[in-house]
């Protein structure tokens, strides 16, 4: 690991002005992300920042009846949170799927939503792809069972690799970003961004000495909503395919629905088919089944894994049962 | 030669106290607390770190070494280049060159300035591809493949008319790699021109021979101690590459040098099991009775390594062939890993086996019974087929498909398996002093096994003294000649030299005593802590008093291993329960249950152990275990322990052993023979719950999905 | 130690210097062995030399290559 210097920063404010220098800056958050990359050698920075005295690490509800989540709360304290797991179920069945509890005792809501590619080109080495500047895909020809099945557009073909991103967008939280110009508030499905050649080197709108520094939640309303993770091992692995869906209720019909899918693209995917198959529908098993169909029916699996198109169908339908209150299995 | 029962002058005992009863690990307490030290955790005054610079390539020539820019780094005391312009590198992970400096962190920085210029070589890193006429080669100088002599037996032709159904498949299992806990790794300290080396290893007394022949000294200045060890499997007989390098930067640098390898260099360059395929025509007759075998096989066990394996595994067909190839890849070589060739061709006969039972509308129990061989001591699947059956409720298994309607579906399988585990040649030592303390030497290793619990157990129970009267000193080439710790023999070979060294010594106090208690030498027996008379147990003197008799001269005493209480030949059965969600094609299983022997039962709890862990090792080859090496470059994408898929706690199920107890037949290993026949049990469990034959490992959801969706399709299942 | 399932060398055929773990390990014969299966050579080897499983030349380590007049060979 290359030698850096190390800044505690006591408030947000520092955290950004620390974050501007000549070399490369990060902000260290629970490490479990970068400490992993900067031992294995994929980012050598000469700065790091540690936020976990800086950020917020708190959870407290907004004038709205929402939730404002800090970014330096562990994931532990998230899935533990009692409003939480009142109001955004989701959120919190996602929190309790993470890695493991040694992980989630450690990493924190920023950390997780800023955490890079778990790409096995991008995290070895010997790969030089479009992520660590090169100019290949290794993906496209080689082993890519764990890559994405929506937007494959390339020129990378990774899955976005946060748990907490996929509810985080289907209740439609908002993200507060902080930098040297001031804070900006940014729309969960707006902050990732899917890959182009200018912006293969990142997965999200942050601009360098950018942070995140709050997860706003909303009210959550007439809403049910269900989350649902194929998993093949059942700690320390990654999702295969998962969903959450968020059914805004109108009497016993579903009004309107917001289906996000993770593990399947470059950014939590949000499938509209879906949600047009769920709108005025009766909330039971053929509307999850329909819906399901709908979800993949745009997908576009690469040489390897055409197997997670039936996953993420699956998890489609589970996460509508969940919600429905259905038994899944 | 007999392994009978009291047919020798040493025998075992007919009412232990200890001996098959279920004794507490003793280093458990040190283990779990931390205080247990490891190779990892030796550190030594001045010690510095040292780091191997490998090949990034699976195939390439070095064209030059430049070291300069590491020399010069910070905290660097030694570099080495171990290659020459002009070598080839064979595999990704071969090593080319060394550094040592003062920290972990540096030296690892530092190896990356050894500046290496390569002409890559095109590679091969597919068994079927290589196996093309026109393929680039591994070598450049040598072939892709090495064909086999043909074996046969019988005659197929006559086998395959007796046949009513034939079965025509092509089966196979994957590469896995040893995944040691603790990875390979030594710490190398030099006095003058004698060396200490601290190794994670099975054989200290084999080390230190390989570092005496390689470094070119003699053995006598060699000494290697291995106290507590992290698993080996098979992988860990010799310094290897790393602990020549570690000697040589340790001399170089005239400080002591720790040089652990990583978990990619572990996955690279420390061996695994080869892969294994066959494409296999078998016949059954309308009675059930296996008729022919005609089996082509192949497997790669890496660069230029071998990759057989036993085909057909344990049923008897009467006629059979089969010819193996050796297929070469740009890829580590394989080593033993625990049981070598049994996983393999057990899996391939395993599966072929349901397809046939089911051809023949016969219970896979019932038809293997009909095709195992006969009951002997040595042999005794067929009264674990009947009792396991009983036990597990395989009287619940449907046939083949569960009908149950929703996702999730249920299964049931079964294999058996078989293991040598003979040993012998161990060699020990025993101090019995004037205070009462015993202390036990034997140069034997603790893999983790429980070797260091079982020799005290042997030396206690002989002694007639408790455990902690005994102290066992082991994994130091200071004490006395054993064997490395392989092909489930240790047990074997030094139970039997604890209970030689022991019996010895205890005569020599028995005649020291005998005037005393007033009993003849010979009538004389220790238990409980007194020696007294056989007979009249009146006559008695306890253990300290009589060693007071022995004035200022301790017994001591050495032995070594004999005949007659050990044995050979293990066999087992395990039965699995699966389920199956055919929505995601994820298998999760339920329960396992194996049926196991292992002669005389030293200590059952780390006998069970020893079960529990062989299940465990493979469930991770049916389920998770896969090394990947990219199609294209040639390189692994999955060396480390997130992709490189283990079970975790919560994936491990249930997992009943019950344990065979045969005194008489002495004790034999059973590290090894566990491991063989779960994966097969699994696949045939996911078979039954699905009805869709998979016949590859691992069960990975895309093969489970992919096989579920063919059988709907009308494919050939 | 010769065991069925292990590979045979024969002194003065194959070089001096080749290893495997049946060498190292003190197992008894288990002569029933060939009732369940054929013999086969499951066998990793290496070098005493090199520690490693190609010699001293680079070229593997196998009883069918560490024999004859293999220059690193020593009988
Ligand atoms: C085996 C395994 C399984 C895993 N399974 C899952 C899983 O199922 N789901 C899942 O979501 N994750 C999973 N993880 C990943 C783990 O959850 C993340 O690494 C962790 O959440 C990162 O959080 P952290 O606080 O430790 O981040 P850090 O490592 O400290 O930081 C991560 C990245 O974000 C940047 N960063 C940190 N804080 C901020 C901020 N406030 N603003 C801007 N940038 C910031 C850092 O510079 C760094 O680049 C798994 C990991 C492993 C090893
Ligand atoms: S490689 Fe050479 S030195 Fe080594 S065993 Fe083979 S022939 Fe002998």
């Amino acid at each position: 690991m290359k030698a850096f210097a190390y800044v505690n920063a006591t408030n947000e404010r520092e955290v950004v002005a620390a974050l501007k220098t000549d070399g490369i800056a990060l902000p260290l958050a629970g490490g479990q992300d970068l400490l992993a990359r900067m031992k294995d050698y994929i980012d050598s920075p000469d700065r790091i920042v540690n936020v976990k005295n800086a950020l917020d690490t708190t959870v407290t509800s907004t004038p709205e009846g929402g939730l404002k989540i800090g970014a330096a709360v562990k994931i532990i304290d998230l899935y533990e949170n009692q409003q939480v797991a009142r109001m955004y179920p989701a959120l919190n069945a996602a929190a309790i799927e993470i890695g493991t509890p040694q992980i989630r005792h450690q990493a924190t809501v920023g950390g997780n939503i800023n955490q890079r590619p778990r790409c096995w080109y991008y995290r070895n080495e010997e790969f030089v792809c479009y992520k660590k500047g090169g100019s290949r895909c290794f993906a496209v020809d080689g082993e890519n069972q764990y890559h994405a099945i929506f937007g494959n557009d390339g020129p990378s073909h990774i899955v976005h690799p946060s748990s907490l991103a996929v509810p985080f967008a289907a209740y439609g939280a908002r993200f507060r970003v902080l930098g040297p110009k001031g804070d900006r508030e940014i729309a969960a499905s707006d902050f990732f961004t899917m890959p182009t050649l200018a912006s293969v080197l990142k997965e999200n709108v942050l601009e360098d000495e950018e942070i995140l520094t709050h997860v706003i939640l909303p009210a959550p309303g007439n809403v049910r909503s269900g989350h649902y993770e194929v998993r093949y091992k059942a700690s320390h692995d990654w999702p295969l395919a998962f969903t959450t869906v968020v059914l805004t209720m109108n009497g016993n019909r579903i009004g309107s629905a917001r289906v996000v899918l993770g593990a399947v693209a470059p950014v939590p995917w949000r499938s509209k088919p879906a949600e047009a198959a769920l709108a005025g529908k009766p909330l039971n098993e053929d509307t999850a089944m329909l819906a399901a169909e709908a979800a993949v029916s745009e997908a576009k699996p690469m040489s390897g894994n055409a197997y997670k198109v039936q996953m993420a169908k699956t998890a489609v339908k589970r996460a509508i049962m969940r919600a429905a209150g259905l038994k899944t299995v | 030669m007999t392994w009978g029962w009291r047919v020798a002058k040493y025998t075992w005992p007919e009412k232990p106290t200890l001996l098959s009863t279920r004794v507490l690990r003793l280093d458990g307490p040190d283990k779990v607390a931390g205080r247990a030290r490891y190779t990892y955790d030796i550190n030594r005054p001045g010690m510095i770190y040292g780091r191997i610079v490998r090949s990034p390539y699976p195939h390439a020539r070095v064209t030059s070494i430049d070291l300069a820019a590491a020399q010069t780094a910070p905290g660097v005391k030694a570099v080495v280049a171990y290659r020459n312009p002009g070598d080839e590198v064979h595999y990704q992970g071969d090593p080319v060159a060394a550094v040592a400096a003062d920290t972990e962190e540096r030296a690892r920085d530092a190896a990356r300035l050894v500046r290496v210029r390569w002409e890559p070589l095109p590679h091969v890193s597919i068994e079927a591809q290589a196996m093309d006429a026109a393929a680039p080669k591994w070598s450049t100088t040598q072939e892709n493949t090495r064909p086999g002599v043909r074996q046969e037996t019988g005659n197929l032709e006559t086998g395959f008319n007796d046949a009513a159904h034939v079965v025509e498949q092509t089966y196979s299992t994957h590469v896995i790699t040893h995944v040691c806990l603790e990875t390979h790794g030594t710490v190398c300290e030099w006095d003058g021109d004698k060396l200490t080396a601290w190794v994670s290893t099975q054989g200290v007394h084999q080390c230190a021979q390989g570092f005496a022949q390689a470094l070119g000294i003699p053995q006598a200045n060699v000494r290697v101690i291995t106290q507590y060890m992290g698993g080996g499997f098979g992988s860990k007989f010799a310094p290897d590459s790393q602990g020549i390098i570690c000697a040589k930067l340790a001399k170089l640098a005239n400080a002591p040098v720790k040089l652990m390898l990583d978990r990619k260099e572990e996955h690279l360059d420390t061996g695994n099991r080869p892969s294994a395929f066959a494409h296999i025509r078998a016949g059954v007759s309308a009675e059930g009775k296996l008729t022919a075998f005609d089996g082509r096989s192949w497997g790669t066990g890496g660069a230029g390594a071998g990759s057989n394996f036993p085909l057909p595994y344990l049923y008897q067909f009467p006629n059979r062939k089969r010819v193996h190839t050796d297929v070469y890849i740009n890829a580590g070589q394989q080593r033993a890993m625990r049981a070598p060739g049994h996983p393999q061709g057990c899996f391939l006969t395993e599966i072929l086996m349901d397809e046939l039972a089911d051809r023949v509308k016969i219970d896979p129990v019932e038809f293997r019974i009909r095709n195992a061989p006969p009951i002997a001591p040595n042999a005794q699947w067929i009264k674990y087929f009947q009792e396991g059956a009983r036990r597990f409720g395989w009287e619940k298994r449907h046939p083949t498909g569960d009908p149950t309607p929703g996702p999730i579906k249920t299964g049931m399988g079964v294999s058996a398996h078989l293991w040598g585990g003979a040993g012998r040649g161990s060699t020990a030592h025993v101090d019995i002093n004037p205070d009462g303390s015993v202390v036990v030497k034997c140069g034997t290793q603790d893999l983790g096994t429980g070797t260091r619990t079982i020799v005290t157990i042997v030396a206690a129970e002989t002694l007639g003294v408790p455990m902690n009267a005994i102290t066992t000193e082991i994994g130091d080439t200071q004490y006395p000649f054993s064997g490395g710790s392989g092909g489930s023999t240790t047990a074997a070979s030094v139970s039997p030299a604890i209970r030689v060294t022991c019996t010895d010594a205890l005569n020599q106090l028995f005649a020291k005593v005998a005037p005393t208690v007033g009993v003849q030498p010979d009538d004389l027996v220790a238990e409980g802590g007194r020696i007294r008379g056989a007979t009249d147990a009146s006559k008695s003197v306890a253990w300290k008093d009589a060693c007071k008799l022995l004035g200022t001269e301790p017994i001591s005493v050495d032995g070594k291993w004999q005949d007659g209480l050990s044995g050979a030949g293990t066999s087992g059965v395990q039965f699995s329960e699966v389920t199956v969600d055919i929505e995601t094609g994820i298998v999760r299983i339920k329960r396992i249950l194996a049926m196991q022997d292992c002669g005389l039962i030293v200590d059952r709890l780390t006998a069970e152990s020893q079960v529990y862990g062989g299940v465990i090792a493979a469930i991770n080859f049916a389920l998770y275990e896969d090394r990947l090496l990219d199609r294209v470059t040639g390189q692994m994408v999955n060396p480390n322990m997130e992709f490189y898929l283990l079970a975790g706690m919560s994936d491990v199920p249930q997992i009943d052993v019950v344990l065979n107890d045969m005194p008489e037949r002495g004790v034999i290993g059973i590290g090894e023979p566990p491991t063989v026949s779960t994966a097969s049990a699994i696949a045939n469990a996911v078979r039954n719950a699905t009805g869709a034959t998979i016949r590859s490992l691992p069960l990975h959801p895309h093969k489970v999905l992919a096989a579920i969706e063919q059988q709907r399709a009308g494919g050939t299942n | 130690m010769d065991h069925l399932t292990s590979s045979k060398l024969t002194s003065g055929v194959h070089c001096l210097n080749i290893r495997h773990k049946g060498m190292y390990v003190t197992s008894g014969p288990y002569p029933e062995e060939l009732n369940f299966y054929d013999p086969y050579d499951a066998t990793a080897y290496w070098c005493v030399e090199t520690q490693r499983g190609f010699g001293p030349d680079g070229k593997p380590v196998r009883p069918d290559m560490c024999s004859g007049d293999r220059e690193c060979c020593r009988h």
